[in-house]
C-alpha cells in the first residue's frame, strides 16, 4: 500500500467524518431528531448503510450510530516515519468515509438540496424555463432492477464511476462515447476547482439520464456514494444476502459487479479517501493524473490503483488517448465486453457451416491451388492488442476478376488475462467454424493449407474482405470470453506480405509441434478428464494424458486444459495425477479415485500404460479399436473405416458393441487413431511391435508419422511386417503372413 | 404354516430437496396455500424403506391463447374454458389440479406477438382468480422467453412462481429474474445427467439457492424416447439419494405436452383399427407417460387432459398407499 495513498485517504476520511458529524448535530438542531430521512424511490433506506451496519436510517436521530461507527474506523494520519503496510487503515478509512458521505446526502435531502440542481442554460436540453438543470440523485429501485438484471445476467458488462472532469470538453465526450458503445453503464460526479464532467457533457449537448446510460449523481465528490449505493442495493437484490452481511455483499460486488473508479483531474484527500472505500468492493480506481500506483492484486481482482497520466498516453492525438484510457479501466477491472451479432452483410449462424461456394458461384477464392493462404493466431501482450482493430493491407477484390484468386494471411492476435500461449492452437482451429458459419463463404482447412471461398452473392450484398475479421473478433470474444479480452486481425493480400508473415506463421507450427511432441505424461502432474459421453455410456470416464489423445480423436490434452479454462463447470476437469501405484502399467491413485467417483463407482481401477489388466473404458466414439490375437502374440488395430472382416473374425460394429458402453474388458480397448504414433502406445504391453495386423485406411493415411515412429524404436521395417485386410481376414491367414515376413511379435514374451 | 418374509431394504444417505412453490398472504404473496415438493430419501413410493413427505403433485397446463394446435379430443373435453385462461384455471383446480402451469403463448414472435406487460397482466388476472401456486412458462424462444419472464418476475414479486425454462444456453436473465423477485426457476437439460447437473451448478453459482430450483429433464412420450428419460431420471435420483448435491432437486415432466404430441394420440384416420377409439387412445397415452414419470421419480408432471387431473391424482394415492 503506498504511504501517500494512505495518509491521503485517512486525512480525508477524518475530515469528511467530521464534517458529517458537524452537519448531523445542526441538521437535528434545525429539524428535530425524528426528522424523516430517505432517497426517493428506494425501499433501501440508505442503501450502503443498510448494508454495510443492517442499520435502517429512517430518521435524523437514526444517523448518530452512523457517525459513531465511522468515527471507531477512523485513524490517525501515518507518521512521515512509520512505515507500516497501511492496508487496513486505509479499507476502514474508506468504509467511514462512505457511511460518512451517504449520512451527509440523507441530511442534504432533508434540507432540500439534492437532488442538486444546476444552472446549465435554457438551451440545454432537460433544463427548466430559468436555465435549471436538475441532476439525477440516487437510482429509483425500478430503474435498480432493471439494469441489476442485466448486470447479473451479463447484457451489461460493467459501470464506471466517473469522478472529476476531463482534460477538456471533446475528452469528456469520447470517453463517456466509448463506454456507452461497450455497453457499460456510466455514473457521474464530482469536479475539479468547481468544473465538473457533468458540465462539460451538458456544453457538448451530451443527453443524461436513464436512456442514455448515462447518469449525472451530483458536481461533488460525496454524490458518487450512489454509485456504490446502487451497487450496494444490486448485492441486496440480485444476491440473496441480507442487510448486515458486509462482507459476502462486498463479495459479491467484487466478483460479480464490474464496476470501476475512473478519477479525472487532480485527486484531492476526499477522493482518495473515497476510492478507498471503493476498493472495499474490489472496484479499483484508474486515474488520468500521476498518482502512486498499488499494483498487487489483493482486495481487487487485479491492480488496485492504476495511474495512466493522461498526456503521456501514447496516441496521435487526445481522443485516442482517450480511447486507450478506456481501455485501460476496462483491463484493470477485467470486464467482458462481447458481440452479440457478427457485424456482417450477410446472414450468419451455423445452418451456413455446411454449404458449398462452387466455382461457378464463386467470386474470389484465397488458397487452394489457385493462391497461398494460411491463418495464424498469436497471443500479444496487451499493449500490442488494439480491440477490435481491423487492418487488410494489399489489394482489395476490386482488381480481381470474377472467379480469381488472392494469396491472405489471416493473422488473429489476441490478449486476456487468462490466456495461455498453449491454448494458440485451440483457438486457431475455431477460424475454421467461425468463418464458414457466414452466408456465402466457404472455409475449409487449417494453418497453411487454408482455402477460402466467397460467394457472388455475398460480395454482391457487401460482403468483403475485412469482413473475415469481423466474423473472427466477434467470435472469438462471445465463445471464448473466458480466456480472450481483446483481439485484433490483420489481413494480408499483397504476395510479398503473405509470404512474409506465412513464413513467421510456419516457424510458429514447428514450434508447436515441437511443443506437443515434448509435452509427455512426466512432464505434468494433472490429467484432464472427459465425461461429455455420458449421455449414452453413463459409465464411462476418458482420462486424457498428454501422450494420448482422447479415444475419439477429436480432444488432446490441451485441449482439455483450454475447455477447462473456458468452462469451468465443464465434461473436461483437471485430475492432479498423485502418487503412483505402478509406473510400468501408468496408475495413479487419483486417477483410480476420480474414475470411480465419476463412473457411478462402476470402475475402480484404470491404467493407461497397458490393455491387459484394467484398461481404459471406451464409451462408443472410438476411432480404432485394439484387439489382442492370442495367437500371434499380439495385436490387431481396426479403423472405423475399415469394413471388413478382422482375423478376430468379427467386423468393426460386431467389436464396437463389445467394446464400448463403459466396459472394461482387458484385451480390448478403443483409441484415437494418433494413439498409434505415441511413444506410450501400450509400452507395458511391448508397444509398436505388438502391432500384427492394422486397416489398411490406416497405413495409407498416416503413413508418414508411423514410419518415423517405427524407425525411431528400431524397426524401420515394420509396416511392411504388418499385415492387413488384404492378406489376412482370418488367424491362420495372419500367421502365415507374420511367419513368411519375419514378424517381431512372434518372438517376444508373451504378452500375458 | 406361516412365514416372516423380510423386506430387504436400503438406506440412503441423501435426501431429495424440499422446493416450496407459492407464497400465502403471510409470506408476501397471495396464495391460500403453498405446494412443496421434493424431501424424499427412498426411490419413488417406497414408503416402507424411507421417507416421501411430499407426494408428486398434478400440474395442469393451461394456455394465455386458444391451442391452435391441440388435438381436437382436447379441446373438446375442456369446451370453452380454452378461450380464456382464467376459467381454464379456475375449472383445473376444481378438477383437484395442484398447480396451473401457465404458458405464455401469446407472446410467441412468430404468432401473435403479444407484449411482456400484457402476459405480466395475465399472469396477474389468473393469480386473481385461482389461488393455487403458479408455474408460468415464456414462448420457448429465448430472446422473448427472456424479456416476458422478467416482467412476469416483477409485476408478480413475492409470488414464488417457478419461471422457466432456463437452459444452458440461456438461464442467465430468468435467474436474475428469480433472485431479485423471489421465485423459482425451473431448468431444462437435454436428457442428459451431467448437463442437468451443470446446469444446477450453473444456476446456484449465480445465487440462486438449491431449494428454489426445479429439473425438467426432458419429457420422452411414450414410445418416443420415454426409455431415455426414465433411464436418467433414475440416475439423477440414485444419484440424489446417494449424496450428490448437485442432483438433489425436484423433477418435473412436461408430460401432456409430449404424450398428445404424438402419433398414436392425435390420428383418427390412416392407422390400424386395433389402435381403438381416438379419443380413449390419446387420455391413455397421457396416462401412461404420466405413471411411468411417477414411477422414475417425477415431482410433478404437467398434463393437458381434464380427466387424467383427476385419474393421476388416484394413481398417486394408490401409489402412496392412501
Amino acid at each position: 500500500m503506498s504511504r501517500l495513498i494512505a495518509a491521503a485517504a485517512i486525512r480525508g476520511a477524518n475530515g469528511v467524518v467530521a464534517q458529517a458529524s458537524q452537519e448531523l448535530e445542526a441538521a437535528i438542531a434545525a429539524y428535530g431528531p425524528d426528522k424523516p430521512v430517505a432517497f426517493p424511490n428506494t425501499a433501501y433506506y440508505l442503501p450502503v448503510t443498510l448494508g454495510f451496519m443492517g442499520h435502517r436510517v429512517e430518521r435524523l436521530a437514526d444517523l448518530r450510530p452512523v457517525i459513531k461507527h465511522a468515527k471507531e474506523l477512523l485513524h490517525p494520519v501515518p507518521q512521515q516515519r512509520l512505515w507500516l503496510p497501511y492496508l487496513g487503515e486505509t479499507l476502514d478509512s474508506g468504509v467511514a468515509t462512505l457511511l460518512a458521505e451517504e449520512a451527509i446526502e440523507g441530511i442534504r435531502f432533508v434540507r432540500g438540496e439534492e437532488p442538486q440542481k444546476i444552472q446549465a442554460g435554457t438551451d440545454v436540453e432537460g433544463a427548466d424555463d430559468s436555465g435549471l438543470y436538475t441532476l439525477n440523485g440516487p437510482i429509483d429501485d425500478v430503474q435498480l432492477r432493471s439494469w441489476g438484471i442485466q448486470l447479473v445476467d451479463g447484457r451489461m458488462p460493467g459501470f464506471a464511476a466517473i469522478v472529476g472532469a476531463a482534460k477538456s470538453n471533446e475528452v469528456a465526450v469520447k470517453i463517456v462515447r466509448e463506454l456507452q458503445q461497450r455497453g457499460i453503464l456510466v455514473f457521474l460526479s464530482g469536479n475539479v476547482n468547481g468544473r465538473s464532467i457533468i458540465d462539460q457533457l451538458l456544453e457538448e449537448g451530451v443527453q443524461l439520464g436513464y436512456d442514455t446510460y448515462t447518469v449525472p449523481f451530483g458536481r461533488d465528490t460525496i454524490s458518487a456514494i450512489y454509485a456504490l449505493g446502487f451497487a450496494m442495493r444490486s448485492a441486496l437484490t440480485f444476491g440473496g444476502m441480507k442487510a448486515g452481511q458486509a462482507r459476502d455483499l462486498l463479495l459479491y460486488n467484487k466478483y460479480r459487479v464490474f464496476a470501476f473508479v475512473l478519477a479525472l483531474g487532480e485527486v484531492d484527500d476526499l477522493k482518495y479517501a473515497t476510492a478507498a472505500g471503493a476498493i472495499s468492493y474490489g472496484f479499483p480506481t484508474i486515474a488520468d493524473t500521476l498518482i502512486p500506483n498499488i499494483l498487487p492484486t489483493g482486495v481487487t481482482q487485479y491492480e488496485h490503483v492504476v495511474s495512466m497520466p493522461f498526456d503521456e498516453i501514447p496516441g496521435a492525438n487526445d481522443l485516442e488517448r482517450a480511447e486507450k484510457l478506456v481501455q485501460k479501466c476496462i483491463e484493470v477491472r477485467g470486464v467482458k465486453v462481447k458481440i452479440s451479432k457478427v457485424p456482417i452483410p450477410v446472414a450468419y449462424g451455423s445452418a451456413f457451416e455446411g454449404e458449398r461456394v462452387r466455382r461457378e458461384a464463386m467470386r474470389i477464392e484465397f488458397g487452394g491451388r489457385a493462391s497461398s493462404c494460411f491463418e495464424y493466431l498469436r497471443m500479444l501482450d496487451p499493449d500490442q492488442v488494439e480491440p477490435g482493430k481491423i487492418t487488410v493491407v494489399g489489394p482489395g477484390l476490386d482488381g480481381v476478376a470474377d472467379g480469381g484468386a488472392l494469396p491472405l494471411g489471416i493473422v488473429v492476435d489476441v490478449a486476456g488475462r487468462k490466456m495461455q500461449k498453449d491454448f494458440e492452437p485451440v483457438l486457431e482451429r475455431q477460424i475454421h467454424h467461425f468463418v464458414n458459419g457466414a452466408e456465402g463463404v466457404q472455409h475449409i482447412g487449417q494453418r497453411d493449407i487454408t482455402w477460402i471461398r466467397i460467394s457472388k452473392t455475398a460480395v454482391a450484398k457487401g460482403f468483403d474482405i475485412r469482413h473475415l475479421g469481423e466474423i473472427v473478433i466477434a467470435r472469438m470474444l462471445s465463445e471464448f470470453s473466458a480466456i480472450v479480452d481483446k483481439v485484433q486481425v490483420t489481413l494480408y493480400t499483397g504476395k510479398a506480405e503473405v509470404e512474409k508473415t506465412m513464413a513467421l506463421a510456419q516457424a510458429a507450427y514447428r514450434d508447436r509441434n515441437e511443443r506437443v511432441a515434448g509435452l509427455t505424461d512426466e512432464s505434468v502432474d494433472t490429467y484432464y478428464s472427459c465425461t461429455l459421453c455420458q449421455s449414452f455410456a453413463p459409465n464411462h470416464v476418458c482420462i486424457i494424458n498428454p501422450e494420448r489423445v482422447g479415444l475419439c480423436g477429436a480432444y488432446n490434452w490441451l485441449d482439455c486444459k483450454a475447455s477447462h479454462q473456458i468452462n469451468p463447470t465443464g465434461p473436461n476437469q483437471p485430475v492432479p495425477k498423485g502418487m503412483c501405484v505402478d509406473p510400468v502399467r501408468g496408475e495413479w491413485d487419483n486417477v483410480n479415485d476420480f474414475v470411480y467417483r465419476h463412473s457411478n463407482q462402476s470402475v475402480s481401477r484404470f491404467t493407461l500404460y497397458t490393455m491387459m489388466d484394467a484398461p481404459m473404458t471406451s464409451c462408443g466414439c472410438f476411432e480404432c479399436i485394439i484387439m489382442l490375437i492370442p495367437e500371434a502374440n499380439g495385436v490387431m488395430v481396426l479403423s472405423r473405416e475399415d469394413p471388413s472382416m478382422s482375423p478376430a473374425g468379427m467386423t468393426f460394429s460386431t467389436l464396437a458393441g463389445l467394446a464400448g458402453g463403459g466396459l472394461q474388458t482387458p484385451g480390448m480397448m478403443g483409441v484415437g487413431k494418433y494413439y498409434l504414433t505415441s511413444k506410450k502406445f501400450i509400452p507395458a504391453d511391448g508397444g509398436h511391435r505388438r502391432i500384427v495386423w492394422m486397416s489398411s485406411v490406416l497405413k495409407d493415411s498416416m503413413r508418414e508419422d508411423l514410419q518415423t515412429m517405427f524407425s525411431s524404436i528400431g524397426e524401420p521395417d515394420l509396416m511392411d511386417k504388418i499385415a492387413d485386410e488384404t492378406v489376412a481376414t482370418s488367424v491362420e491367414e495372419l500367421l502365415a503372413v507374420l511367419e513368411e515376413r519375419g514378424h517381431p511379435a512372434l518372438t517376444m514374451d508373451p504378452m500375458f | 404354516m406361516p412365514v416372516t418374509v423380510e423386506v430387504p431394504t436400503e438406506k440412503w444417505a441423501g435426501k431429495v430437496i424440499e422446493v416450496k412453490l407459492g407464497a400465502t398472504k403471510e409470506e408476501g404473496g397471495s396464495r391460500a396455500g403453498t405446494v412443496t415438493v421434493g424431501g424424499e430419501t427412498t426411490l419413488p413410493f417406497l414408503t416402507f424403506e424411507g421417507g416421501i413427505p411430499n407426494q408428486p403433485v398434478v400440474a395442469a397446463e393451461v394456455w394465455d391463447v386458444e391451442p391452435a394446435d391441440w388435438s381436437p379430443v382436447l379441446l373438446e373435453a375442456w369446451g370453452n374454458a380454452v378461450k380464456d385462461p382464467v376459467v381454464w384455471a379456475q375449472q383445473a383446480a376444481a378438477l383437484g389440479a395442484k398447480l396451473i402451469a401457465l404458458k405464455l403463448r401469446s407472446t410467441d414472435p412468430d404468432g401473435q406477438n403479444a407484449s411482456p406487460a400484457e402476459a405480466a397482466a395475465t399472469v396477474k388476472r389468473v393469480l386473481a382468480a385461482v389461488d393455487l401456486p403458479l408455474l408460468v412458462y415464456g414462448p420457448g424462444q429465448a430472446e422473448k422467453d427472456n424479456d416476458v419472464l422478467v416482467a412476469v418476475a416483477e409485476a408478480s414479486a413475492g409470488e414464488r412462481l417457478a419461471l422457466g425454462l432456463c437452459e444452458q444456453s440461456n438461464y442467465r436473465t430468468i435467474v436474475a429474474a428469480c433472485l431479485g423477485n423471489g421465485h423459482v426457476a425451473i431448468g431444462r437439460a437435454p436428457i442428459d445427467v451431467n448437463m442437468q447437473k451443470q446446469l444446477n451448478i450453473l444456476m446456484s453459482d449465480m445465487g440462486l439457492p438449491l431449494d428454489r430450483i426445479l429439473m425438467d429433464p426432458t419429457t420422452g412420450g411414450l414410445g418416443y424416447g420415454i426409455e431415455y428419460t426414465y433411464s436418467v431420471m433414475e440416475r439423477l435420483r440414485f444419484g440424489a439419494l446417494q449424496g450428490d448435491r448437485m442432483t438433489q432437486l425436484p423433477l418435473i415432466n412436461t408430460v401432456g405436452e409430449e404424450a398428445w404430441r404424438q402419433k398414436e394420440a392425435k390420428a383418427a384416420e390412416g392407422v390400424p383399427e386395433a389402435w381403438g377409439d381416438l379419443a380413449k387412445r390419446g387420455l391413455s397415452w397421457e396416462m401412461l407417460t404420466a405413471t411411468s414419470m411417477l414411477e422414475a421419480g417425477s415431482d410433478i408432471v404437467v398434463l393437458r387432459h381434464p380427466n387424467s387431473i383427476g385419474i393421476i391424482n388416484g394413481v398417486i394415492a394408490k401409489l402412496m398407499g392412501r
